[in-house]
């Protein structure tokens, strides 16, 4: 009950600012010229903070964090038993070796790389992350993770409408997550975990590590990986706190850097 | 807010940004991640699959056993010497069993000489057992046919 209390004061803190936006449609390029702010100067700035990132393909360099030698020793290519293997995850799998999956450290370490930089997007702009997963042995992890990075965990009985009747649990106009991360996709039940298709359902984008035995097809960012080794976990746990902290660190610095030149009108 | 709770229809992107073109959702509402996910779209689409439920009886995998060469040696050696004398110490990953040695030395021995195999393991057998790894053979036991007692 308490920690419910919590994440609902912990949801409200966070308000969203105020961006000028640009979107595309069928390739025309509208920019709202609508929205008057009294000083255009550090809306454009805004802007330019967060339009800088987008440009080069790995702005917070989150491949320097993880090597393959890294993931082949926190076991990470180990799968379950062929028996047990998802349909949807053979195109993510090496080989069979006497009958246990091994997954493709090659696609992982690109899945990976799209995950994290996809993180630290998110981070860098402001969003609330929220980290679940529903295997007890890395629950105390998970949260101790998430607290780190100053984001926010889940790793408790998922009531139904937690997402999808979010104002009516917690308070009308609550901030809902921008990112999900899944440490595990399946719940105790090995069958796959309520947030993910209530995450579909909200429109909110997520990152998973699937196993051999997951379903792969609603995570939006999945990273084909072993969710069972502690080795393996304490890994992901550790490169998301990373790139998290790198992500907010950085918009300090942009910030704090944008924020010197406000004031004169030749802003660089 | 506007939104649209159709998770099985096309991807969480599209059916925003179908959302925003339209007109029904704002671009103030526009959500953190819209700009990111165009700059950077995942390798797959995240379109949801239905599950076949009825499925071959006889599936044919696209998954490739891994087998190597060296696996042959590994299988004579466990079946004439069972599990090997010393344990696996999983602890260290610099880690060389018995049946590992076995196979280096055999793979040694092929390199030089011209021998068959099964005049090679014994070679591989004789060269371990100077080195001063005994290997104990595995006593097989025939197959005891066990009468019906009345």
């Amino acid at each position: 009950m308490a920690f419910r209390a919590l994440t609902k004061g912990l949801f409200g803190l966070r308000h969203s600012r105020g961006v000028t936006v640009k979107y595309s449609c069928d390739g025309h390029f509208a920019t709202a010229a609508s929205i008057q702010s009294p000083q255009p100067q550090t809306d454009d700035v805004k802007e330019k903070i967060l339009q800088l990132p987008l440009k080069s393909p790995d702005y917070f360099r989150v491949s320097e964090l993880f090597s393959l030698k890294d993931l082949f020793n926190a076991r990470v290519h180990l799968g379950h038993k062929q028996g047990c293997r998802h349909r949807l995850m053979e195109p993510y799998l090496y080989g069979c070796r006497l009958d246990q999956d091994i997954i493709d450290l090659d696609q992982t370490m690109e899945h990976l790389q799209l995950a994290l930089n996809f993180t630290a997007h998110i981070a860098y702009r402001g969003g609330v992350i929220l980290f679940v997963s529903r295997r007890r042995q890395f629950c105390h992890l998970v949260e101790t993770t998430a607290k780190e990075c100053g984001e926010y965990a889940h790793t408790r009985y998922w009531q139904g409408g937690l997402l999808t009747n979010a104002n009516i649990q917690y308070s009308p106009g609550v901030r809902l997550p921008d990112l999900i991360v899944f440490l595990s996709t399946l719940n105790n039940v090995f069958q796959q975990h309520v947030a993910l298709r209530d995450a579909a359902k909200m429109n909110i984008p997520t990152v998973g590590v699937v196993d051999s035995n997951c379903n792969p097809s609603l995570v939006t960012y999945p990273i084909p990986g072993n969710d069972d080794t502690p080795v393996a976990v304490e890994l992901y746990c550790r490169l998301f706190k990373m790139t998290i902290n790198r992500a907010k660190d950085k918009r300090r610095q942009m910030e704090l850097l944008h924020g010197l030149f406000t004031p004169t009108p030749s802003s660089s | 807010m506007a939104g649209s709770r159709l998770e099985r229809v096309g991807t969480v992107f599209s059916r925003v940004r179908d959302l925003m073109c339209s007109g029904v959702m704002k671009p103030a509402d526009k959500p953190i991640w819209f700009d990111v996910y165009e700059a950077f779209p995942p390798k797959k689409e995240p379109l949801y699959v239905k599950t076949k439920t009825r499925t071959f009886v006889n599936k044919q995998s696209n998954v490739p056993a891994i087998f190597y060469a060296e696996d042959k040696v590994r299988a004579w050696f466990y079946e004439h010497y069972g599990t090997g004398s010393r344990s696996f110490d999983l602890s260290n990953s610099n880690f060389v069993s018995v049946c590992q040695r076995f196979v280096l030395k055999y793979s040694e021995l092929k390199s030089h000489s011209e021998l068959e195999d099964s005049a090679l393991y014994e070679m591989t057998a004789k060269a371990l057992l100077s080195e001063g790894i005994t290997l104990k053979q595995r006593a097989r036991h025939p197959v005891e046919s066990i009468e019906p007692v009345f």
